[in-house]
């Protein structure tokens, strides 16, 4: 039993280190380099090319610009779906019906009111808010199982919606939307992009880990773990739970018309289930609870599939089993390793990346202890 | 108009029925909720493209052919996947049924290839009108079947050992531990025969329509139907099936088939806001 609860507490993140840990120099020189390897990145994508070193395509991994711009859209539904399941513990597969629900609310706010760009940003945002406490309604009445089905009901109710507003005002192939401009500057290529929405999830994560050492995100916390002893505490678990889902989707609100606006065209049927489902594998992926696993989690879905189609292109020749198949299905074969990598994930590591990288470090720290005594 | 909807209605929602009641089976058993229903369906129609088509099998040997297959893949999907994750969570074992259809959708397009595959079986396929309304054969086979092996399964359930020690094993897990039964067993086999049942519906709606991945959608709408009925209630799955048939048919047939899912979905969730437990279950009681 003890063993299998120190295996818990492996995977399952600790409550977070309290607020204003210290900045030691390596610490501080770590995010620094971080910073610059961010800020010189998409250079070196746009560029192929490092410090005029010229980089063939797969020493970049068949990684381009824009697969990162939309990594950066998807980290930010990604971190979202965290914070509402990893963290309140809601789990939800709603999630594709918010970002509907922020592009709808661009383009309406766009084309009805006249908004400029950052304007229908906010709107999505309100909306986003808006639409995620109706959602959390039911979760005032029903719990667990029942409530992830009122979230699947949301979204085929959401997606009628949408479709039903485009073919409204819209042309059927789609929703044309308005070019993203702040003031007069063009947000027309991919590096000035790259440049918006950086600051935008880096403000993001820093927004949801520093709530999370707060008393609202231990509140959390507490309701995940157990809600009676969080309401015997005095916590108010109904408008908590409310307030989560309004956080949340508002984030995937405005994920949802960045996307919208990067793409310059949304419709109805790209917000399938398996649009809300992909947001669910990337935390697994990368980690429930965490936002950096939410982050890595949306690195992994989006790019592997690209890194693998450079493989394919690299391999394209040789007859072994493998790379046959792989040239022939690659959707399906990148589909079949993502379906099997959740499921060896929640098999054998729950906490997915971040969870993984804990229990290292854990190992790491225990070895050099021991090397020092 | 209207009897002709609620013909199709009541046949379509047979095979709903079908689909839900395998869906009911596996819940009650395992307590998983199990997203890959769909999917599995999908798996009984292309067993039988494999069994009619590529094999050339007759009829009598297909049926069994694609009825053994689909056991083995349940009892499979049991052991490799759902029995790891006893006692874990609702959303690993929720997310491992979804990306068990995601790894099926992908193993049925490498195998199969993307496009639809038509499905010859020697099933009647004419039509005849009774007063105005068409009745298609294969309709009234597919309903015809539906009840029979629901009528089957009711019976193994009630009268068989195997059926009792399902029931009992569901009943109370500790309980059927503890009298000896073999419950991994018990429990493979009510995968097997939850697949079987969502099997048999496949090859009646890739009859109907084509064999492909999308008819997953189709099967998705066992989830709402057992949850309208009541999850822990198995007649009420049956049931929930038959009314999400006439609900579709209705709702397309007067507002569009794109209203479909609104009604079906909105009806969720009304059912889930003002009794959770479902139209034909038992409110479940909560103690501290």
């Amino acid at each position: 039993m003890s063993a299998s609860l120190q295996g818990l507490a492996a995977q399952v993140p600790a409550a977070p280190k309290p607020l204003r840990p210290r900045l030691t120099p390596g610490k501080a020189a770590a995010v620094l380099l971080g910073l610059a390897f961010l800020i010189y990145l998409p250079f070196v994508l746009q560029d192929r090319a490092i410090l005029g070193l010229r980089l063939s395509n797969m020493q970049l991994l068949n990684v381009g610009l824009s697969q990162l711009n939309l990594t950066l859209i998807a980290a930010i539904g990604a971190v979202s779906l965290n914070y509402l399941t990893g963290s309140a513990g809601l789990v939800s597969i709603g999630h594709a019906a918010f970002f509907a629900v922020g592009a709808m609310a661009a383009a309406a706010a766009g084309k009805h009111l006249g908004l400029p760009f950052l304007a229908t940003l906010v709107a999505a945002v309100i909306a986003g808010a808006i639409a995620g406490v109706l959602a959390g309604l039911p979760s005032l009445r029903v719990r667990g199982l029942y409530f992830v089905l009122s979230t699947l009901a949301l979204h085929f109710i959401v997606v009628y919606a949408f479709s039903e507003y485009q073919y409204a005002f819209y042309e059927v192939a789609g929703i044309t939307m308005a070019e993203a401009k702040i003031g007069s500057f063009d947000l027309d290529s991919n590096i000035r992009w790259y440049f918006f929405l950086l600051p935008i999830v880096v403000v993001t994560c820093l927004a949801l880990r520093n709530s999370l050492r707060y008393r609202q995100g231990r509140a959390l916390l507490a309701m995940r773990d157990n809600e009676l002893a969080a309401a015997a505490s005095g916590v108010d678990v109904r408008y908590l739970r409310l307030k989560a889902f309004a956080f949340s989707s508002a984030l995937a609100a405005l994920a949802g018309a960045l996307q919208a606006y990067y793409l310059t065209t949304v419709s109805a049927e790209i917000y399938t289930l398996n649009f809300a489902i992909q947001f669910i594998a990337m935390i697994i992926i990368g980690g429930m609870g965490s936002v950096a696993g939410g982050v890595a989690g949306a690195l992994v879905w989006l790019l592997l599939p690209s890194i693998l189609t450079g493989f394919a292109a690299q391999l394209n020749g040789s007859t072994d089993v493998f790379s046959r198949l792989l040239a022939a299905n690659r959707p399906q074969v990148v589909n079949l390793i993502f379906g099997a990598l959740v499921v060896l994930l929640l098999i054998y590591a729950p906490g997915g990346l971040a969870g993984g990288a804990r229990r290292v470090a854990v190992w790491v720290r225990r070895v050099l202890q021991r090397r020092a005594s | 108009m209207l009897p002709q909807f609620l013909f199709s209605g009541l046949a379509l929602g047979s095979i709903y029925g079908l689909v839900a009641l395998g869906f009911a089976v596996i819940y009650k058993a395992t307590h998983v909720f199990n997203f890959a229903q769909g999917m599995l369906m999908v798996c009984g129609a292309y067993l039988a493209v494999t069994a009619t088509t590529q094999l050339a099998l007759p009829f009598y040997l297909a049926a069994p052919f694609i009825l053994a297959g689909a056991a083995l893949i349940g009892a499979l999907v049991y052991v490799l996947l759902v029995k790891p994750l006893t006692g874990r969570p609702l959303l690993p074992v929720i997310m491992t049924t979804i990306a068990l259809s995601i790894i099926l959708r992908s193993l049925i397009e490498i195998l199969y290839g993307v496009s639809p595959r038509s499905l010859a079986t020697p099933l009647p396929t004419g039509s005849f009108l009774i007063g105005g309304v068409r009745f298609s054969e294969l309709h009234v086979t597919a309903a015809a079947v539906s009840w029979v092996c629901m009528a089957l399964f009711a019976g193994f359930f009630r009268f068989s050992r195997a059926g009792l020690l399902m029931r009992a094993t569901a009943d109370s897990f500790e309980a059927a531990v503890l009298s000896g039964v073999n419950v991994n067993r018990i429990n493979a086999g009510a995968w097997a025969v939850g697949t079987m049942l969502a099997a048999v519906a496949g090859v009646f709606l890739g009859q109907l329509q084509l064999a492909s991945v999308e008819l997953e959608n189709i099967g998705l709408l066992a989830l709402p139907a057992v949850v309208i009925g009541g999850l822990q209630s198995i007649p009420g799955a049956v049931l929930g099936g038959v009314l999400v048939g006439l609900i579709e048919q209705l709702a397309s047939g007067y507002v569009s088939p794109k209203a479909r899912d609104i009604f079906i979905y909105g009806l969720l969730l009304l059912v889930l806001l003002i009794r959770p437990w479902g139209l034909f279950g038992q409110r479940e009681l909560g103690r501290v």
